[in-house]
């Protein structure tokens, strides 16, 4: 091809080209992904997200890994098998992480007062490598969906054990029985979410009280599997290249 | 020297104008910096009480003004790039269509920038807002700089994108083409999230609600942010525009192949 008909004159601006447009593709994809991973994320979990008196050991264990494992899986399905890269997961979880902490921090401290340490963010960056770990490692959607589902699911808790622990040290209050992170909720006053909406540790039957957290996430982790199937396809419909003649 | 003994070189466009790319990310990030100061000084001294003077005189205003501005502003910047249309993209230079694609990647990362602000930024300051303060009104601060502003702002930029796409790059040339399905879908997705805002209100406003993030009231938000998972198949759209038009330089006569790289191979 000559010169006169050829976009870039040497093989050396077409790197130059080509590498801008690695990095502008990158923010395009990290801010895109980031806000709708979050708007997801945030009316799907977010409660449990928002407040350490809501980081149980039963429903945040549980809801947090089923519906979060959804953006990763779609986006693995795609840029996995068109672009082999396998970071996936990593950059859903780094997007929404960042999403949330600029949140709890400019909004949730500055604007409405909430300390740092009520309010920070689920850690599951771990659990995201795992996920694209698996996936690089074995190069297969079936495996990565059992394996690496499973495992979501279950590095949740021990994940976050070392923030959320110290707050679970119980307490005597006033006489009653109570943790940190309750404490936190009594004193910390949020006025659209009385104690009364608070959906931690829900139901009656606790025969196995001494094991909620174990059971959570083995049943999160099951659910994660099935999930990461479906969504597995739901990204590779989202990400057709067709073009449409009539709307 | 008199000018007619020398050549006089005309300095060629970038490829990427940087000074656009700097516009495009520093106009949203000083736009909403500015704002989220408003928000800070009015919020609380202003915007607790609905029926008060003082949050007529600084939201209800608020809310007037950004949505004056958000029509003109669609309508002068979608009208312009489409009067301006590229009614001859067969006569295009492949180094003018390179140009044009580079200029398309700031459009997307204005329109990833702006939906930053709205889906992330405002629409989980808004959940905090609720939990603290008890609504009075379907105009709350954080709704009139939320879903009146910041969803407004990447609606008006991802059609614009879209416009320029269309129009003025032969990979996505119309009326070759038609539209592109992936286009379409992150531009329209996320646009609905505006229109659901009516079911958000509705909601609200029958039941008082205690602001549980994740009520079922709120699923209609999630399910039209699923819709800007498509910038998946609308970058590799992107990129292989861009293998079409140097991809031989880049890879080599012996590895290119030529065709539609976006295309999912059977």
């Amino acid at each position: 091809m000559s010169t006169t008909t050829s976009a870039v004159r040497s093989h050396a601006e077409a790197v130059q080209v080509s590498r801008m447009v690695d990095y502008l593709g990158l923010f395009i994809l990290f801010f895109v992904l980031t806000g709708s991973y979050h708007i997801h994320g945030m009316l799907t979990m977010g409660d449990w997200d928002f407040w350490a008196d809501w980081k149980d050991r039963r429903l945040w264990v549980t809801v947090y890994p089923i519906v979060m494992i959804t953006f990763p899986a779609a986006v693995q399905a795609v840029i996995w098998e068109r672009l082999r890269l396998p970071w996936g997961a990593t950059v859903c979880i780094l997007g929404i992480l960042f999403g949330e902490w600029v949140n709890r921090y400019f909004n949730f401290w500055m604007w409405t007062y909430f300390p740092i340490n009520f309010v920070f963010p689920t850690a599951a960056v771990h659990m995201a490598i795992f996920l694209d770990v698996v996936l690089m490692l074995s190069g297969s959607y079936l495996f990565t969906a059992v394996i690496g589902g499973l495992g979501w699911g279950l590095l949740l808790y021990p994940g976050n054990w070392p923030v959320v622990g110290p707050l679970h040290v119980p307490v005597e209050y006033n006489g009653m029985l109570m943790s940190i992170a309750d404490i936190q909720g009594y004193h910390y006053v949020r006025t659209g979410t009385p104690e009364y909406i608070r959906m931690v540790e829900k139901g009656t039957l606790r025969t196995f009280g001494k094991d909620v957290a174990p059971v959570s996430a083995f049943f999160s982790g099951f659910m994660s599997i099935l999930i990461y199937f479906m969504w597995h396809f739901v990204g590779r419909w989202f990400g057709n290249v067709r073009f449409v003649k009539r709307t | 020297m008199a000018a007619t003994t020398s050549v006089v070189g005309v300095a060629e466009a970038p490829l990427l104008d940087k000074r656009w790319l700097a516009f495009a990310f520093g106009i949203y990030t000083v736009f909403y910096l500015w704002v989220r100061w408003y928000e800070g000084v009015y919020g609380w001294s202003a915007g607790l009480d609905a029926f008060a003077p003082e949050f007529e005189k600084y939201w209800m205003n608020f809310l007037y003004t950004e949505i004056v501005l958000e029509v003109t502003t669609a309508s002068l910047l979608w009208g312009y790039l489409w009067r301006t249309r590229d009614r001859n993209l067969d006569a295009l230079a492949p180094r003018e269509e390179l140009r044009r694609n580079m200029t398309h990647l700031i459009w997307l990362v204005a329109y990833a920038w702006a939906i930053y602000w709205g889906a992330s930024y405002f629409t989980e300051q808004d959940g905090t807002w609720h939990q603290t303060i008890v609504r009075d009104t379907d105009f709350t601060p954080s709704h009139i700089i939320e879903f009146y502003l910041s969803y407004p702002i990447y609606i008006i930029t991802g059609y614009a994108a879209m416009i320029y796409a269309h129009t003025r790059l032969p990979y996505f040339d119309y009326r070759k083409k038609g539209l592109s399905l992936p286009y379409l879908i992150t531009v329209v997705g996320p646009f609905m999230i505006l229109p659901n805002v009516g079911l958000n209100e509705w909601g609200h406003t029958f039941w008082f609600m205690e602001e549980l993030f994740v009520a079922p009231l709120h699923y209609g938000f999630v399910f039209f942010g699923w819709f800007a998972l498509s910038i998946l198949g609308l970058l590799l759209q992107v990129f292989a525009s861009f293998a079409n038009l140097m991809g031989r330089e880049l890879c080599g006569e012996s590895v290119y192949r030529g065709g539609d790289a976006a295309t999912w191979p059977e």
